[in-house]
């Protein structure tokens, strides 16, 4: 098998945010923990005004900051290549929230600890897709094999776009159709 | 077991610990102590901890293959259907899902939900429910200190001391001022219809003029009894995007797709939308025609032409005046001549109805010949604000010899004198020949058949109630219910509308909010609204979350949410075309909330009414006739069969009346996912082509919504039906009326344009965090969609504003306060504030924290009477005053009750 990750089409993405709540749902988050979070920006001005939508979570990196910072192994990169949390070893001490360039993982206030997307593991393990994946109703997010998902979906997919870190840094296993105005770099990320 | 939740509640264990022990949550120890000891244990658990307590704890469970998913209802009148799934393990719901029923692919799509949806369980486990029947602490017989509604504390109360003060005070009102002093909003009053009956209403909601116009001048397929039969009228208005376009398979046809004021990604966020994407991955260009860059454009990729509210006629107008002056059937052929000859009445002046006068025909008035003032797109652009070269663009997109569709949403028809912009809107259609055919269509495109025209293939069935008739014939407009409750008058147009109108007295004295009839939040001038709550002898609000209208009443009963209920059909909604959704009991009712039927009967009992005669059976006989009597087509695309198999076994284990049929699922698969969707492919025999039949033969096959049985451009019987009854007096054909409260009306001087006090127009768009005013207090919802003002940046830089500055919104009929996002999606000159957010009025200020549009929105009524909430003026300013936290930071409406703690 080869690196597991997710794919996006933000050229469909309508910002809807099923995928953030449907993470939230599944994961039994509270307010103001986000594993998948839905962000949106706009260029240009008016009236040559584009947007879009940027719904991202835990790229599962090939080289993730998170891991080695974590003074008690409790994250880690798993057998499938994702990069797992164990949430019993974990003391809270924000060094992988600190390390990750894309503000993934997330401080559980009431449980004192770290906690961040598992990529649904134990949805998959089962034989079902991460929830965010069925719940989108644009059908803009995959999951699976980055070389088949590449293959599915062209060479031009990217792994970096200007609003996020350079995928040089992690190497993060997300693979996104972007819209051309997502290229563009006087970006301003926008409440809806 | 008492002790271990007074820890909860006081949040003394670590929460895995009590998840791991309880292996419930709070909700899941909600209804076992309903059914179990009757001692409310939940209740010790506080609200916040309730909210807090669903956070991180079984998702082991949610994940395991313990427990069984239900389908569960999603019963809001959002504008989509989609399949809703809860995960109940141990009677606990622990996650929820949506459609997964069957593969997924473009032509036979799962029908998934939206944020909404997928809140359910936050909404129905709230920390908000309301838990027992309450009353107003300083309530009396006749009210008491009426001002005190919306500021009184509340007092539990038990259910008969709840149908004493109910029944005493129909009973009380009647016998004093008689049934027309009761004005009841919607829900099953079977009770109080028999017992004389009570004050109705009706209005254009979210249709605007669609509501009627095209039901006069010829634009719908079909005989609709819109002005025969009590109540239709609602519903007909949802037809416009049912009947005047094309399938969503046919959809994918189209080279060119026209949208006007449509933003189906947020008021119809389910699937639907994927319609539009096959559109797109065809290759169809998309244009978006809105004061806003919306996110259904974004999506598309549409190209944006901004216009402004309010303005729509105007620029179809400049489009028109386009379309004739550059026409060239050889070189640039724009127009449908033969189309407008054959199915349209009135374009020029040889295709006049007899007995006109022929100079008044459309083409004439659009080049100005008899007016003197041509519609060029020069005159347009300083109406709409759109330029004229981008206009003539528009009509050039619109040419005859390409596929296009031109849908619309309601929102433009949401106008001050909009009432011949549906007409317009077909007229455009007309002159470039884009309806009856594969690939053209004209007419609206969202809400329940967003992006998907044509017959439902598969129908939900009836309970088999009888119809218990409202023996009292007054029925008043929303736009003038709270002014009627005032001045004790109003315009009544006939029970089934439309009528010559008569001003009438009246004196209401009592009203009654039903569930899902929030109107004190969803009708325009809420303030005078209040005034008129605060007026009459008492207000009773049946809802599970206090509401707005329950905030403002005396008493407010419990009602279940409809996961507590047998199962049903979402009754607020349509199918969705190729779907039909049914659900089922999720758990027990929630603390003593009653369902609102169970309110019915006892009201029945109170009120003398025989019960038998309302309610012959009871709802396990309703949910198997529904379930009995759903119809889906045959093969042959034309008939309908029943849907269900039922045996006599079925009959016999549910234990009601039936006989046994053959339909194409058995009863027990149909519950198992409650879904039945109709597998469709191209080429099937399941298409629609609206108009198909009226173009090719107008003569055999002429339209039933027109008294020519064409498109009527000139239409004699609109005018002369809407002047009738109207509250002014509109033309049989489109012309451009400045609407009132709009852009003219921003001006102190037009000519010099000179602004004045109200110097901005404000929509108020259907948000995604709500279905109209529902779930408003979900805060996973006000965590997704936080619920700003958008202004324009230019407008927003010079009063300095920015991101994320508490911006005070006002005009002439109040004040309210949002946080500001300052876009340049936003066309110069607009507010947009969304609708349906709750009031939440400062004692202090009188100032609405709470962002609500219909303090805003006047209640001002024009020709057919348009409830106008996207024609409305406003200034704005940054606040001085305290300034607003975030939506999901400021505390949820809970209501605070006396006794609730024993």
């Amino acid at each position: 098998m080869g690196t597991l990750g997710f794919y996006f089409d933000q050229t469909i993405c309508t910002g809807c945010r099923a995928c953030q709540v449907a993470c939230k749902d599944k994961n039994n988050l509270e307010i103001g923990v986000l594993f998948r979070n839905v962000r949106t920006f706009e260029v240009g001005v008016f009236p040559q005004t584009k947007a879009y939508h940027y719904s991202g979570t835990c790229n599962h990196c090939a080289n993730p900051a998170c891991v080695p910072v974590c003074p008690v192994g409790a994250m880690f990169v798993a057998e499938d290549g994702t990069v797992q949390h164990d949430d019993e070893l974990c003391i809270g001490c924000l060094s992988c929230i600190q390390a990750c360039p894309y503000s993934v993982p997330q401080y559980i206030e009431s449980l004192g600890i770290v906690q961040k997307c598992d990529s649904c593991k134990q949805l998959r393990d089962n034989g079902w897709n991460p929830a965010c994946v069925d719940a989108c109703p644009m059908r803009a997010l995959e999951f699976g094999d980055l070389d088949e998902l590449r293959a599915k979906h062209g060479d031009d997919v990217v792994s970096e776009l200007p609003i996020l870190p350079s995928a040089g840094m992690t190497e993060p296993s997300l693979l996104i159709s972007c819209k051309a105005c997502a290229e563009l770099p006087d970006f301003r990320e926008k409440q809806v | 077991m008492s002790d271990f939740l007074k820890q909860a509640a006081g949040k003394m264990v670590d929460r895995r610990d009590f998840l791991n022990a309880a292996a419930v949550g709070a909700v899941g120890l909600a209804f076992t102590s309903h059914m179990g000891n009757g001692l409310a244990l939940a209740d010790m658990v506080s609200a916040e901890q309730t909210e807090a307590e669903d956070t991180n704890s079984s998702v082991d469970i949610a994940v395991s293959d313990k427990g069984e998913w239900i389908p569960a209802a999603c019963w809001f009148n959002c504008g989509s259907q989609c399949a809703n799934y809860a995960l109940v393990v141990d009677g606990e719901v622990v996650r929820q899902k949506t459609d997964d029923t069957h593969e997924d692919s473009p032509d036979y799509p799962q029908q998934r939900g939206c944020i909404r949806g997928r809140s359910q369980r936050k909404n129905v486990f709230g920390a908000d429910r309301l838990k027992y029947p309450m009353k107003r602490k300083h309530w009396e017989p006749g009210g008491g200190d009426k001002s005190l509604r919306g500021r009184d504390e509340w007092v539990r109360i038990s259910w008969d001391e709840a149908f004493d003060i109910l029944s005493s005070e129909i009973k009380r009102v009647v016998e004093k001022y008689g049934n027309r002093s009761i004005l009841s909003f919607g829900g099953p009053c079977n009770a109080i219809n028999s017992y004389g009956g009570a004050v109705s209403h009706y209005g254009s909601t979210s249709y605007g003029s669609w509501q009627v116009t095209p039901f006069l001048m010829g634009y719908m397929p079909y005989s609709y009894p819109v002005f025969d039969r009590p109540g239709y009228i609602q519903w007909a208005a949802s037809y416009t995007s049912r009947d005047t376009i094309n399938d969503r398979l046919d959809l994918r046809n189209c080279e060119t797709i026209i949208m006007i004021s449509l933003n189906t990604a947020w008021n119809s966020a389910g699937t639907n939308n994927y319609h539009w994407a096959q559109a797109k991955k065809t290759g169809a260009k998309f244009i978006a025609v809105d004061p806003y860059y919306n996110d259904l454009a974004q999506a598309m990729d549409a190209d944006w032409l901004p216009v402004r509210p309010g303005t729509d006629m105007a620029l179809l107008l400049g489009v028109a005046y386009t379309l004739i002056t550059e026409d060239d059937p050889e070189n640039n052929p724009l127009i449908d001549w033969d189309f407008l000859d054959r199915c349209t009445l009135g374009f020029d002046a040889d295709h006049m109805p007899e007995g006109v006068n022929p100079e008044e025909n459309f083409k004439d008035y659009v080049l100005g010949t008899y007016d003197g003032i041509p519609k060029t797109p020069e005159w347009a652009s300083e109406i709409c604000g759109l330029e004229p070269e981008r206009i003539r663009y528009l009509a050039q997109e619109m040419r005859v010899d390409k596929k296009v569709a031109i849908v619309c949403g309601w929102a433009s028809a949401r106008t001050q004198n909009s009432d011949n912009l549906p007409q317009m809107i077909a007229t455009i259609g007309a002159m470039t020949g884009h309806m009856g055919k594969s690939g053209h269509m004209t007419g609206p495109s969202h809400s329940y058949f967003t992006a998907n025209g044509g017959l439902s293939l598969v129908n939900p069935g009836s309970a088999g109630l009888p119809t218990i008739s409202n023996p009292v014939d007054d029925a008043i407009h929303l736009g003038e219910v709270w002014n009627a409750i005032l001045t004790h008058k109003y315009n009544f147009c006939g029970k089934s509308l439309y009528l010559p109108r008569e001003e009438r007295d009246i004196d209401i004295e009592m009203i009654y909010f039903y569930k899902y009839m929030n109107k004190l939040q969803t009708a325009e001038d809420m303030n005078s609204g209040i005034e008129a709550v605060r007026q009459v002898e008492f207000v009773v609000t049946q809802d599970y979350t206090l509401s707005t209208s329950a905030m403002f009443s005396d008493l407010v009963l419990p009602t279940t949410t409809e996961w507590e209920t047998i199962g049903g059909f979402p009754r607020n909604s349509f199918p969705n075309r190729e779907v039909v959704i049914a659900y089922r009991n999720v758990v027990p009712p929630l603390f003593e909330a009653k369902t609102d039927q169970e309110i019915d009967i006892e009201l029945c009992k109170r009120l003398g009414v025989d019960v038998d005669s309302v309610y012959p059976f009871g709802p396990k006989q309703q949910f198997f006739n529904e379930l009995k009597s759903c119809t889906v087509i045959q093969d042959n695309g034309v008939d309908y069969g029943p849907l269900i198999t039922i045996t006599e076994e079925d009959i016999e284990s549910w234990g009601v009346e039936g006989t046994p049929q053959e339909g194409k699922i058995s009863l027990e698969e149909f519950l198992k996912t409650g879904y039945y969707q109709v597998k469709r492919s191209p080429g099937d025999n399941y298409g629609y082509i609206a108009f198909e039949a009226f173009r090719n033969d107008p003569e055999a096959h002429p339209l039933p919504s027109s008294a020519s049985g064409k498109i009527e451009i000139y239409s004699t019987g609109l005018a002369e039906r809407i002047n009738a009854a109207g509250w002014s007096e509109i033309k049989p054909l489109p012309t451009y009326v400045p609407p009132k409260n709009g852009y003219e009306c921003t001006f102190e001087n037009w000519e010099t344009k000179e602004k004045g006090a109200y110097p901005y127009q404000i929509i108020n768009p259907h948000y995604l965090r709500r279905a109209h005013s529902g779930f408003d207090n979900v805060l996973q919802l006000r965590e997704a969609f936080p619920n700003p003002v958008y202004l324009n940046a230019s407008d927003a830089r010079e009063k300095g504003i920015e991101d994320g500055d508490t911006v005070l919104i006002e005009n002439m009929n109040g004040k309210t306060l949002r946080r500001a996002v300052v876009t340049e999606r936003l066309m110069p000159g607009i507010v947009s504030l969304p609708h349906g957010s709750w009031v939440d009025p400062d004692p202090e200020t009188g100032i609405d924290r709470g962002g609500a549009d219909n303090i805003l929105t006047s209640a001002l009524l024009q020709g057919q009477g348009v409830e106008a909430f996207n024609s409305n003026i406003v200034t704005f300013e940054k606040y001085a005053g305290e300034p607003l936290l975030p939506d999901v930071e400021r505390p949820q409406r809970i209501a605070v009750v006396e006794g609730d703690d024993e």
